[in-house]
């Protein structure tokens, strides 16, 4: 027993993956305070957003509670993740091919975190009536997830490909990432042609699980070469744009939906003293390059 | 070129015109504009211009400095300069006002082109390739990636895509920044939020603040002339004054006694600052204000200080320091008048600008509340504190929602539930609210006359406005009816005059157009006379 080089390709991309993401995520939630640039409808407008209204429609609103509401902001927030709704509404056409490519995905990050469950249920706690279940979901959302990821990227690949507004648009890393998903699920649907109860898939996350204490499964060299391909292909997502389910959420909550006010005295108000303290670097004739921004509000020819 | 088939490095190819605009290829207007014949032709440039100014693109010309390079060493220049201010326009340093903003847009635009149909001028222009939404955003996005980042220095083109940055796509994507009214409404269709509204402002920030290089109506005639004299408009402090009181005594003339405008009146509740166009072009909207805040019993003040009148800031658009500058003048005007609050007139970028961008420069006492005027004059309706006989609007009115107003600060109901209660005839246009299109006149080009840049605006800018209130007035298009058009905005009543007068909509259908106050008055019991005269 003990851990293979395979197995330790997996826990290293896994690492990687979960590294370089919250590096991301660090990244974006550093960033300085920025000016307002809300967008409406901004969604946790308690009682106004159904038509884009905000708190600004009141008399006074400084002096008024501010209703929001977080159950507005998950409603929509769901609808773009879970049913990519603004694609389904602006662009039909497309929304058909990269629906069933998220959707599958989701389904076979759903898949992964069963069978991670599903080695813990053998490992380390046995619930078999739980385990029953954990094999019966296994099983659907692997079949779903790749038939329709595999669909989806297939068509999402022929439509960057035809459609010259979007050919004209795309970079070679754009088709080079369609590409490398495609390769991990053509390798991983010939995989599952001769694995389809997905047994082997679960013994290999047994093992992962276990961290060398139950033997992994003789996978076939196609297996394994997926398995390798899966994981370069989880250490290259976060450093590539498909890492937009990051970006997506600060794009939404730090800059679209961000409307809080600088009310007199608040925690903002003391950071937008610090901003605008903060030297201007900026050349044109009309402003004084190296003074604060402050000076330069205050001081015009 | 017809413009379809343009690519994103053809921006860097040197030729006469990347696009020529064609009337036939413009998006068709409903009946009566359905014949041809019904508006004017395109014109071609003058050769002189094309020496002086960046004919390149589309042969129009929004910038009117001369800024093109004659030598290598200016190119050379040029194009040293424009990088030095992209690495700034990427740094926290440079840029804490939007880098957060930027750089989410630049990174993660997945260019699935959602975005293009939600576009007015896109769509109106015949759907040519330079105006989709992506396409300024995409070549600013290849020059930061290529020259930049360290993927794009080390894979090139595979990482970037192609561009070549020289004077030719610098001179271009500068007018290209002109083309753009930063309405956001394609933002709004993003399934990722990237804003290329905000890529497109954040190219004239680069122009402005790092080489001085923006239309003259809007630093030079707007924001330095505001600041030097106190508006935008040249109008003088003394001016002012002048104007007030001529104000006066054309409400006189209307209510049958004399309204005492307060001028600079301390500790007063209220500033109320209008765009100082107002008092120039259509002085019966800061008259109808002071008949409706007087019989209100609102305690007001306007300020006769440099820019106490003036609310516009033109900084907005182009120039964060100038937008800073602005906004601290407008706030010190407030606070040395000891006022509880400033509201803003209909004007909908000063709206923006002092209510919801300066609320991040603003602090201490200079953090003095700020708000719309619009749900004042609803809370007036609503109050009943005026005798109000809707019978008295009794013709077809629709409403233009102003962009800086409803999309962008989600002031949408106040002047709806006005309209509602004094117009008997209202209709919305289509869309409406949040999701409405621009007029045509935003970020600048309503005030932007040179050369031939009103043929542009009048031609592909304003054109899907033009359409909306053609079909908001379909059932009664007769010119037997007159019609009116509210927009409660400075801004937008100067491009709607524009198109009014390019395609003739008043000559052709009796359409008028005008403020939302001046309906209120007109609305008045106590007026013997209308109000408004059509
Ligand atoms: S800006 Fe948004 S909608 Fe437009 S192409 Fe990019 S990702 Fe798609
Ligand atoms: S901001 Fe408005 S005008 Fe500019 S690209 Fe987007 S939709 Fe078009």
């Amino acid at each position: 027993m003990g851990i293979s080089a395979l197995q330790l390709s997996s826990y290293v991309a896994f690492a990687v993956f979960v590294i370089v993401v919250a590096a991301k995520w660090r990244k974006w939630a550093s960033m300085p305070l920025h000016l307002r640039w809300e967008l409406y409808p901004v969604p946790h407008e308690a009682g106004k957003h159904h038509y884009g209204g905000s708190y600004l429609e009141e008399v006074d609103w400084w002096k008024k509670p501010r209703h929001t509401t977080l159950a507005g902001e998950l409603k929509d927030m769901l609808a773009e993740m879970l049913f990519i709704k603004r694609v389904y509404v602006y662009k039909r056409p497309l929304w058909w091919l990269t629906y069933p490519f998220h959707a599958g995905i989701y389904l076979i990050l759903v898949w992964f975190a069963l069978l991670v469950v599903h080695g813990i249920l053998n490992v380390y706690v046995s619930i078999p009536a739980l385990d029953s279940i954990v094999k019966v979901l296994i099983q659907i959302t692997g079949t779903i997830g790749i038939i329709a990821a595999t669909l989806g990227c297939l068509g999402l690949l022929f439509r960057r490909l035809s459609d010259s507004a979007m050919k004209k648009y795309s970079s070679g890393v754009e088709y080079f990432n369609l590409l490398f998903i495609l390769v991990v699920l053509l390798t991983g649907i010939a995989v599952w042609m001769n694995d389809t109860s997905f047994e082997n898939a679960m013994a290999y996350m047994t093992a992962l699980v276990s961290f060398g204490s139950v033997e992994a499964p003789q996978l076939s060299q196609l297996a394994q070469f997926h398995v390798v391909l899966m994981a370069l292909l989880w250490m290259y997502i976060p450093f590539t744009k498909m890492s937009h389910f990051v970006g997506k959420y600060f794009t939404f909550h730090k800059v679209l939906w961000e409307d809080e006010p600088n009310l007199r005295g608040s925690k903002l108000e003391a950071k937008v003293r610090e901003a605008v303290r903060q030297r201007m670097p900026w050349s044109a004739p009309h402003l004084k390059k190296g003074k604060t921004w402050l000076e330069n509000a205050a001081e015009v020819e | 070129m017809a413009g379809d088939e343009i690519k994103i490095e053809d921006i860097s190819k040197p030729s006469k015109q990347m696009i020529k605009l064609r009337l036939e290829d413009l998006m068709p207007l409903p009946p009566p504009y359905d014949k041809p014949g019904m508006e004017p032709e395109l014109t071609d440039p003058k050769p002189e211009w094309r020496e002086k100014y960046v004919t390149e693109l589309d042969g129009y010309i929004a910038i009117d400095v001369p800024f093109k390079p004659k030598t290598k060493e200016e190119e050379e220049k040029l194009v040293k300069s424009f990088l030095e201010g992209l690495q700034k326009l990427v740094s926290k340093e440079g840029n804490w006002t939007f880098l957060q903003p930027l750089l989410l847009s630049l990174e993660y635009c997945a260019k699935c082109h959602t975005c293009s149909e939600a576009c007015p001028i896109y769509v109106s222009s015949g759907r040519k390739e330079i105006y989709r939404p992506t396409y300024r955003a995409e070549v600013l996005r290849r020059i930061w990636k290529r020259y930049l980042t360290p993927a794009g220095k080390t894979f090139g083109k595979f990482v970037s895509g192609d561009i070549e940055l020289n004077g030719t796509t610098i001179m271009r994507l500068a007018e290209l920044a002109y083309r753009c009214t930063l309405c956001r409404r394609c933002t709004q269709t993003c399934p990722i939020g990237v804003d290329n509204g905000l890529i497109t402002h954040e190219i004239r920030k680069l122009f402005s603040q790092e080489m001085g290089i923006a239309p003259k109506a809007i630093h030079e005639l707007g924001t330095v002339q505001h600041l030097k004299v106190g508006s935008s408009t040249g109008m003088t402090p003394d001016g002012i004054k002048d104007i007030i009181e001529f104000i006066e005594d054309d409400i006189e003339e209307k209510l049958g006694r004399r309204i005492e405008i307060p001028v600079d009146e301390k500790g007063a509740d209220i500033l109320l600052i209008h765009n100082a166009g107002e008092f120039l072009s259509w002085p019966e909207n800061p008259a109808a204000f002071a008949i409706l805040f007087e019989e209100a019993g609102i305690s007001w003040t306007l300020s006769s200080e440099a820019l106490g009148y003036d609310g516009v800031n033109y900084g907005v658009w182009y120039d964060d320091v100038q937008l800073a500058r602005i906004a601290v003048r407008h706030a010190e005007i407030a606070r040395k008048l000891d006022v509880n609050k400033i509201v803003i007139g209909e004007c909908g970028h000063a709206h923006k600008a002092l209510t919801v961008i300066a609320d991040r420069v603003l602090h201490d006492e200079l953090n003095i509340p700020r708000e719309s005027c619009l749900p004042i004059l609803w809370d007036i309706v609503r109050k009943k504190k005026l005798n109000l006989d809707p019978e008295k609007n009794n013709f077809p009115v629709t409403l233009h929602d102003p962009c800086n107003i409803v999309r962008l600060m989600g002031i949408v109901e106040p002047q709806r539930k006005i309209l509602k209660e004094i117009c008997p005839q209202f209709r919305e246009m289509s869309p409406n609210g949040v999701y409405n299109y621009c007029c045509g006149g935003g970020s600048g080009f309503a005030i932007m006359n040179s050369m031939n840049f009103p043929e542009w605006r009048a031609k592909v800018s304003v054109r899907m406005k033009c359409k909306q209130i053609l079909s908001a007035f379909q059932d009664c298009i007769d010119p037997s009816i007159d019609k009116y058009v509210c927009a409660p905005c400075s801004n937008c009543k100067g491009a709607i005059r524009d198109i009014l007068e390019h395609y003739q909509l008043t000559q052709n259908c009796s359409i008028y157009y005008g403020g939302l106050v001046e309906l209120m008055v007109n609305a008045m019991v106590d007026l013997e006379e209308p109000f408004l005269e059509f």
